[in-house]
This record gives C-alpha cells, sequence and structure tokens, in this order.
C-alpha cells in the first residue's frame, strides 16, 4: 500500500444497514473528490479514516497507517466534519486556538496560528465573535480553519461547500487549492459534480456504500455522455417543436408524457440547450419551461450502476 | 516534550471544561440549587428564628444538600462531559486531536471536580458561617461539622462523577438512569435490611457524618463504617467507575447524529 489512502474491501455495518459495501480504492496525492448522492456511504468512509469508527471487514489505511485509535496519525490529518456544529460559546479564535493547544501547541504559538488560518479563510473580521452568531458560509470557513492550523498533511473535509454562500465558496476553494499546491493531500466529499470539477480532475465516484467508478473526471464525464440526457420542454405545441428540433444528429428520442409536454433525450445536452433558442424562435415556438431530471447526480449513477 | 505536550492538553481541556461548566447559562440552575443552604440559613438568620443552630442546620444539609443538592449538580455536570458532546456533533474536533479518548475522558472529568467544587464548597462553609453567627457560636466552634460536610462533599462530587461519567458513556440517556439512581435507590436503599445500603454512595457519605460528628441527626444512623473505610470504599469505588468509563470510551464508535 502506497497511496495516501487506500482501502480494499472496506464493509461496515450500521445494524442491518449497510454503510460501506465492500468499498475499494486508492487515493493518491493532490485533491482527490470523492462525490455520491446523499446516503452513499462518503461520511461512512471519512468516519473510518479519522478514526470515529471501525471497519468491520477489510482492511483501510491512511498515510499507510491503521487510523483505529492512532493518536500518533492525528497530529498528521485535519479534518472538517459535514455537521456545521461548533462551540458557539466560544468566539472563532477561542474555538480555533483551544483546538491547536489540544494538539500540544504553546499558547503563544497557538494564539498566532489561529489568527493566521482564520485570516486564509477570510474570518479575521469576525474572529472575536461567539461562534453562534456565525452564518452557516462563515461555519464552514471556521471549521476549514480549525482543520487547516496546525499544518497537517492530508486534509479531509466532508461536504466542505454544502450550505456556503458564494463568498464563502470563493474562499474556501481557494483555500483548498493552495493547501493542494503547497504539498497537502485533500479528500473532499461532495453531491455536486460541478462543485469538485472546478478544482480537481481525480474523482472516485460513489454508490450505494460501493466505489462505482475511479480515475480522471473528464474520462467518466464521457462515460456519462454515452448515456443519453433527457431534458423535458413544456410547450403549447410539443409535436411541431419534435419536428423542428429532429434536425440535430444528437437527438436520440421523443417522447409525449403529456399533452403540453415534450421528453427529448440527446447525447450532446451542451449542444442541445445551445441549439434549442435559436431553433425555437426561427420556428415561432414557446417553451413556457424547460427542465433536465437528468441534472441530478442521482440521474448520473442510475446510468452507471445499471 | 511529550509530558510538556500532554500538560498543555490537560490544562487546556480542563480550562474549557471549567469555563463551559462555569460561564455558560447552563450554570444557573445549578448555582441557584447550590444556593439553597445559604438562602435558607439566610432566611432563618434574618426571621431570627431563635431556635436556629447547628443541630438544626445538619437536619437541613443531609437530606436536602447531601440527597437533592448535591446529587443533582453532579448528575447534570457529569453526564454532560461525554454525552453532550456527542448529542451535539462537536465530539469529532476532540477526537482529531493527537489525544487518547481515555485522556480526554479524564481531563474532562478533572474540570468537572474543578467545576462542582466551585459550585457546591462555598455554599457549605456560607452556610456554616451563617449559622454559627446567627447562634452567638465562633466560627471553629462546631469544625467537625463543617469538616464532615467538606468532606462528603469532595467524596461525593468524585464518587457521584464517576458513576455518571460511566453511566454517560454506557447508556444513550444518561440523565434518566442517574435521576433513578440518584433519586430513588440512593433515597430508599437506607430502608433496606442487612448490608442492602452499601450497595450506595449515599451510605459511605452518612456514615463519615455519623463518624465525624458528635451530636447531631445523624449520630444513631445504623452503620459500623469508620471514615477511613469509607473514604477507601467511595475512593475506590470511584476509580474502578472511571476505568470502566475510560475503558468503554475507548471501545465506543460514534456515528453522529444526522
Amino acid at each position: 500500500m502506497s497511496d495516501v489512502v487506500e482501502t480494499i474491501g472496506v464493509s461496515k455495518w450500521y445494524g442491518e444497514v449497510l454503510g460501506l459495501n465492500t468499498f475499494t480504492a486508492s487515493f493518491g496525492p493532490g485533491i482527490t473528490g470523492l462525490v455520491g448522492p446523499n446516503g452513499a456511504g462518503k461520511s461512512t468512509l471519512f468516519k473510518l479514516l479519522i478514526g470515529q469508527l471501525r471497519a468491520d471487514q477489510g482492511a483501510l489505511t491512511m498515510l499507510g497507517e491503521n487510523p483505529w485509535n492512532n493518536v500518533p496519525l492525528k497530529r498528521r490529518l485535519g479534518y472538517c466534519p459535514e455537521h456545521n456544529q461548533l462551540y458557539g460559546w466560544l468566539t472563532g479564535q477561542q474555538f480555533v486556538e483551544t483546538l491547536l493547544r489540544l494538539d500540544g501547541m504553546p499558547t503563544t504559538q497557538a494564539a498566532r496560528s489561529a489568527k493566521d488560518a482564520l485570516e486564509i479563510v477570510g474570518l479575521s473580521n469576525v474572529r472575536h465573535r461567539p461562534t453562534r452568531t456565525y452564518s452557516r458560509g462563515m461555519r464552514q470557513r471556521a471549521k476549514l480553519a480549525q482543520a487547516l492550523a496546525h499544518d497537517p498533511e492530508i486534509l479531509i473535509l466532508d461536504e466542505p461547500l454544502s450550505g456556503a454562500d458564494p463568498l464563502a465558496r470563493v474562499h474556501i476553494l481557494r483555500t483548498i487549492t493552495e493547501f493542494a499546491r503547497n504539498g497537502g493531500h485533500v479528500l473532499m466529499s461532495t453531491h455536486v459534480l460541478y462543485e469538485i470539477e472546478r478544482i480537481t480532475n481525480n474523482i472516485v465516484l460513489i454508490h450505494n456504500g460501493k466505489a462505482i467508478a475511479t480515475g480522471d473526471i473528464h474520462a467518466i464525464r464521457a462515460l456519462i455522455d454515452e448515456h443519453p440526457h433527457a431534458v423535458r420542454l413544456v410547450t403549447p405545441r410539443p409535436r411541431d417543436l419534435a419536428q423542428a428540433l429532429a434536425g440535430m444528429e444528437h437527438i436520440v428520442s421523443f417522447e409525449f408524457p403529456a399533452l403540453d409536454t415534450l421528453l427529448v433525450r440527446t447525447r450532446k445536452p451542451d449542444s442541445f440547450y445551445k441549439e434549442l433558442p435559436k431553433i425555437v424562435v426561427d420556428h415561432g415556438l414557446e417553451v413556457h419551461g424547460l427542465e433536465s431530471p437528468d441534472d441530478s447526480l442521482e440521474a448520473v449513477f442510475r446510468y452507471l450502476v445499471g | 516534550m511529550d509530558v510538556m505536550r500532554a500538560f498543555r492538553q490537560a490544562r487546556t481541556l480542563i480550562v474549557v471544561t471549567v469555563r463551559y461548566l462555569l460561564g455558560t447559562r447552563r450554570v444557573i440552575p445549578t448555582a441557584l440549587l447550590a444556593s439553597a443552604p445559604v438562602v435558607i440559613a439566610l432566611a432563618f438568620a434574618v426571621a431570627r428564628i431563635p431556635t436556629y443552630d447547628i443541630l438544626v442546620f445538619q437536619s437541613l444539609m443531609v437530606p436536602l444538600f447531601l440527597q437533592v443538592v448535591l446529587i443533582f449538580v453532579t448528575l447534570v455536570n457529569a453526564t454532560t462531559l461525554v454525552r453532550e458532546e456527542i448529542e451535539d456533533n462537536t465530539l469529532p474536533y476532540l477526537m482529531t486531536r493527537p489525544i487518547s479518548k481515555p485522556a480526554i475522558a479524564v481531563y474532562k472529568y478533572v474540570g468537572y471536580l474543578v467545576a462542582v467544587l466551585v459550585l457546591l464548597v462555598p455554599p457549605v462553609v456560607l452556610a456554616y458561617a451563617v449559622t454559627e453567627g446567627h447562634s452567638g457560636d465562633p466560627m471553629t466552634a462546631d469544625l467537625d461539622v463543617l469538616g464532615a460536610l467538606l468532606l462528603t462533599t469532595v467524596l461525593g462530587s468524585v464518587a457521584y462523577g464517576a458513576l455518571f461519567l460511566f453511566l454517560s458513556v454506557l447508556v444513550r440517556k444518561p440523565l434518566a438512569v442517574g435521576l433513578l439512581i440518584g433519586f430513588v435507590w440512593e433515597s430508599v436503599v437506607s430502608s433496606f435490611p442487612g448490608d442492602v445500603p452499601k450497595i450506595s454512595i449515599i451510605h459511605y457519605l452518612k456514615s463519615i457524618i455519623k463518624d465525624l460528628v458528635a451530636v447531631g441527626p445523624l449520630t444513631n444512623y445504623t452503620s459500623d463504617i469508620s471514615t477511613g473505610i469509607a473514604v477507601a470504599v467511595l475512593v475506590g469505588f470511584s476509580i474502578a467507575m472511571l476505568v470502566l468509563a475510560l475503558f468503554q470510551f475507548q471501545q465506543m464508535e460514534f456515528r453522529q447524529k444526522a
């Protein structure tokens, strides 16, 4: 085993519910995205990696070591939990500083490092406010600050962008990218593919506790593109619209699920969205609504798992 | 360097625990309850009750302070040490630090002890001072009573705290189980015949008061246990509860609430 994180046949039960199901994947250096819908097993894997849970089957190592009750390994790890709970009665500065002192850092150094970490994540001007007054985005950033303040080797971030406002997202993604650029490893989970696409090409797709695809994001997206993408259009003249769209070579099929609805399946959704407005205008047609049932990650996984 | 690191970690977690237990709004109900003996003593003094003396003081302190205030304050504070971190989803922050789970529990327990003694000891001393002042006796007149109450307060805090800490890592609703033990079992156990009362903390606390105080409401309490034996039993019990709590905590997995 030589990757940053290696898992071989890892299973974890919650009573009768299988959280991870013979999960096998390796996570290399740099930034790796763990992508899957809610309930896929992302948080379960992370809890195994930080030693909060113990695998029922299989082998799992992080930085070459078993994480369960491994105190020295914790020094090399920074963890950002999914939940937004902080110690609300502490200020942001006190929160990060206290955790640094629990790392064994001297008081003065901890104060300085906490201040620096909060500055990196853009919380300098609110660091003396109690964390219970923080917005959701601020909480996300405070969690990230405590995860990287002690200069770990690996960051494990469980849905770090969840609920974050646009400004917070910018700060968080910038911080993660900078951390990786400086030699750190990042393992980040999300259920939104485009979030991770912005900062890495390496992803692992997880579904129902199993790793179903790993590798370069473009290769995985190509896999997805082989399966037609569905678009639902609300229009008073669905058959006329279908006739107008029939000239697009990437259209696979048309369906008419309702009197005012046209369901189009296309192999190239980007081209479809680009060409649709001109076709509608040129033929004097109307489109009152447009949605893609396939925009959710669940649809992607349905394609991949069959 | 490892010793220094462990010292820093201990000091940090103890201080944070004390600050949380004493410095947030949650302290208000326990502080109010802990001050009950002082309030009652002051009320008697202000009302100039002529019969209020050290005997009446003891008659109040045993049922009110030992069997209600002490148990309630230790229960509320000890059960939050670990269980509240689990329920509030803040435990991962501690568990991802380079500090073992048993050490986390021990340092929090020490912080709990400091906090509850800050809550409980001053009211005992103040109520005693008010009582002696009211009856015109010097502060040194009944030091056996004060000494016995302080000793039982400290030992009770240690023993009940260890028991409730163990409960908090064993069951999901430690407060409910603790209430049953603290206010039902500990109340009725003295009524049982034979050696059954020995399966309680309150029996040893009462035995200490009986042994140390020359004249008081527990003079005729049914117990042949000396102070030394009682202290040894309570300390041994506390150590056993702590060891069990640490062992249980070490093996625990934390699924985290959704």
